[in-house]
């Protein structure tokens, strides 16, 4: 069952009356631009004993994904296909208004939106992890801790996920005598595509890409989008009890796809030189 | 726990190529985690570990506070990644008595009556786990207090000792506690020169055992120097620490 | 002459030996006295402390801050103050004894997300803290720059019976408004004033435990030489400088357009 909350963070009336003023000439408190998304940091296998990690900044915020390669039974359905599983955790250092506890609907949320970019984006080509099929398949898991919040933990937490994937070593299996042996060799993981998530936001009028903390206390509604390399969207969720017009939405989506290949650009960069 | 294999060389080298009196690498970085009141990542060995403190805030829920003094919360968690197997995100068992132990070792360093109907709030994240985690986590925690403004009457630092190949050893890395004859945590107030956490596992006669009590505290004394030279950095930009006017 | 040794210390550090007087942030172990907070310590003949230089803002009774109003009951506000406690402002502070709910509308007085400066009435170690903003000075803030510091280095954003902090507002051109809970607003003309005195404000925050920073403080402002003094890193009233000093150091008080309570301004 869900249930609307009050807002845990209030922006001080002069802050907002200063954030508004600044949107309505066009810049951010910041000094970003409306559709500018803030430096990305990006700090590849981190944790030595996973087979891939990421530790990225988004400005303030920070998230650190790994891999961890396992084998397993296939999904039901899926007889021919990898498994892949992505979680996501908000830390309760991350942020004061965090409480320590089970997911609450908004991480099930972050986790299944950043999943769904992943997957519809078939960044991985599970098709090519299988051993035995129906029976015996590569399990992939992707952890996101959330370190830090200053906004837009969707973005983040996608970048985490795609650079830890896109620079993992996967183990390579075999089969001997019925059992499943690691070779202890390693390969490259089959990549098809980086998926990347830009996540825009409406404050009165106006639409915002990347929102600080800030700047999501004032938000009505949110919408996130994930393109592939070829430009095409292959995931889309709208959140918060506000509401965006049709022209909103045709224009938030033509933004994720111009910004998403500059970040795609970027974060090739940044992956291959990692 | 009988040892199965030897894990110390002829030429006295561990698996990790220490001797037996050495600790592994530690390094402290401080103020990590923005929203924090105060924080600290430890790199201990391979473990990477963060301590993140929130304090004194209000208690929630509100029932649970005290009216002569504030209330230690202590969550010690490890990230799914951060072991070789993979682990479920859910609280372990291991994990709920880490969090208790780790409590009372820190607890008896805060000064709680300065803080009546308020929490304080210690996280501690592994991100990476090889042996020692909640020695490096206490020690790491005592940085983030320290850094929070938490009025405490001395840090803590910890360190684990062993047995290993008979010998004690100090220090003990993910494959001697796996492996090993014997692993005692222990946490020390160095100043006030009072031991707050003990745990064993294992088996020590009493030579053993007052030889590996030694060497772990030995060894909190080392920890105690690099908690101090960090804190020392980040706020002073001096590493001595003493200035006179 | 006062002997007054300064030291840098972590928690459990010893600041003084001998019979030395326990002041704050330390505790008397036998014959030494030992810092509990990570500071610079003080001992002269009155007693051994130490300045502590993190910590986030403890309430104290008579205390000026500026905090943010969250939400409101059917007899106070609920506000902010960047604490561990919320504050309450009763509704009687600003309507009368005679306020009632069905004929006074707290709602226009002070909403969600109002500013207002305020001095903590009563805290004790039974309650939350009760503000009041009947004094001069004190109420809503309608506009200005809002920013934090850590609320330890206040005492010397202030300085000196205000000499800092007043150097800043005329150089800048500004009037700044500075709650002991490390929370400022800062009002000038135009956006370079503003900017400037933000500057500077940061510049003290980051290098409060320094020697000869009034001097790089004025440099920042371009301030000319002759008016600088020497100043020491710390001063005895660093911890005590009075309520008057921290909000009302420039005479001249420009309109800042607050209510009391009978709403002229």
């Amino acid at each position: 069952m869900s249930l609307s909350k009050k807002s845990t963070v209030i922006v001080e009336n002069l802050r907002k009356k200063q954030m508004r003023e600044a949107i309505s000439a066009g810049k951010r408190l910041d000094e970003r631009s409306l559709d500018e998304i803030r430096p990305i940091e990006i700090e590849l296998g981190v944790i030595k004993k996973a087979n891939g990690s990421a530790w990225v900044k988004l400005g303030n915020t920070e998230v650190v994904a790994g891999v961890k390669v396992e084998t397993g039974e296939p999904f039901e359905g899926l007889e021919n296909s990898g498994a892949m599983i992505i979680t996501a955790e908000v830390l309760p250092i991350a942020s004061p208004h965090i409480e320590p506890g089970p997911p609450d609907e908004e991480t099930i949320e972050l986790a299944r939106v950043v999943d769904r970019g992943v997957r519809e984006s078939e960044m991985l080509d599970l098709k090519k992890l299988v051993l035995v099929p129906g029976k015996i398949v590569y399990t992939i898991f992707v952890d996101c801790s959330v370190i830090n919040v200053d906004g837009n933990l969707l973005d983040a937490t996608s970048y985490a996920v795609v650079s830890a994937l896109a620079s993992c070593k996967l183990p390579v299996f075999e089969i001997k005598n019925d059992k499943v042996v690691d070779t202890g060799k390693t390969q490259e993981p089959p990549i098809t595509t980086l998926p990347v998530s830009i996540t825009t936001v409406k404050i009165g009028d106006y639409l915002i890409s990347d929102p600080t903390t800030e700047e999501e206390a004032c938000m009505d509604a949110r919408l996130t989008i994930t393109t592939n390399s070829k430009g095409s969207i292959v995931a889309m969720q709208k959140g918060l009890k506000g509401s965006f017009s049709i022209d909103d939405v045709k224009s938030i989506a033509d933004k994720a796809i111009t910004k998403g290949e500059g970040i795609r650009g970027k974060l090739k960069g940044m992956i291959n030189t990692g | 726990m009988v040892q199965s294999r030897s894990l110390i060389d002829e030429s006295g080298k561990r698996t990790d190529g220490r001797v037996i009196d050495e600790l592994r690498e530690v390094k402290i970085n401080v103020g990590i985690v923005k929203n924090a009141d105060g924080s600290a990542l430890i790199e201990f060995g391979k473990n990477r570990i963060i301590a993140a403190v929130y304090g004194p805030r209000e208690v929630h829920p509100k029932h649970m506070a005290l009216s002569d003094r504030g209330v230690v919360r202590c969550r010690y968690h490890m990230s799914p990644f951060s072991t070789d197997t993979r682990k479920s995100p859910a609280p372990s068992r291991r994990e709920t008595e880490i969090s208790k132990v780790i409590r009372e070792a820190l607890e008896p360093a805060l000064i709680l009556e300065d803080y009546p109907r308020a929490a304080i709030d210690i996280f501690i994240e592994v991100l990476q786990a090889d042996g020692g985690s909640r020695c490096a986590g206490i020690s790491a925690a005592s940085v983030a207090l320290a850094d929070a403004g938490i009025n405490m009457r001395d840090m803590v630092s910890a360190c684990a000792a062993g047995k290993v190949d008979d010998k004690i050893v100090v220090d003990i890395n993910d494959t001697e506690d796996k492996e090993g004859g014997a692993d005692m945590p222990v946490a020390y107030m160095p100043n006030l020169k009072k031991i707050t956490l003990l745990q064993l596992d294992g088996e020590l006669n009493p030579n053993e055992f007052n030889t590996c009590l030694e060497e772990a505290v030995r060894g909190c004394l080392k920890v105690y120097e690099i908690q101090r030279s960090s804190l020392m950095e980040k706020y002073f930009g001096d590493e001595k620490g003493m200035k006179e006017e | 002459m006062q002997e007054v040794k300064r030291k840098y210390v972590i928690p459990g550090d010893i600041v003084a030996e001998g019979n030395m007087r326990p002041l704050v942030n330390v505790f008397k172990n036998g014959n030494s006295i030992v810092a509990t907070r990570i500071g610079i310590t003080e001992s002269n003949q009155d007693g051994a402390k130490v300045i502590p230089l993190s910590g986030i803002y403890f309430p104290r009774a008579n205390d000026i801050v500026i905090g943010k109003i969250l939400d409101h009951s059917s007899l106070s506000w609920s506000v902010d103050i960047n604490s561990c406690f919320a504050a309450h402002l009763p509704a009687q502070d600003i309507f009368g004894r005679d306020f009632s709910p069905a004929h006074d509308d707290m709602g226009r007085q002070l909403s969600t997300g109002d500013v207002i400066a305020a001095r903590i009435a009563i805290f004790d170690r039974t309650r939350d803290p009760i503000l009041t903003i009947q004094d001069k000075d004190l109420g809503k803030i309608p506009t200005g720059e809002l920013i934090k510091i850590s609320p330890t280095r206040v005492p010397r954003l202030i300085g000196k019976r205000g000499s800092m902090i007043q150097t800043i507002e005329q150089a800048s051109s500004t009037r700044i408004t500075i709650g002991q809970n490390g929370i400022i607003v800062v009002s000038g003309k135009d956006k370079e004033g503003t900017t400037l005195a933000i500057n500077a404000i940061h510049m003290v925050e980051v290098e409060a435990h320094t020697s000869n920073l009034t001097q790089r403080i004025k440099q920042l402002l371009n301030v000319p030489e002759s008016e600088i003094e020497s100043d020491d890193a710390q001063t005895n009233e660093s911890n005590e400088t009075t309520n008057q000093d921290e909000i009302n150091s420039n005479n001249n008080d420009k309109e800042m357009g607050m209510i009391n309570s009978n709403g002229s301004k």
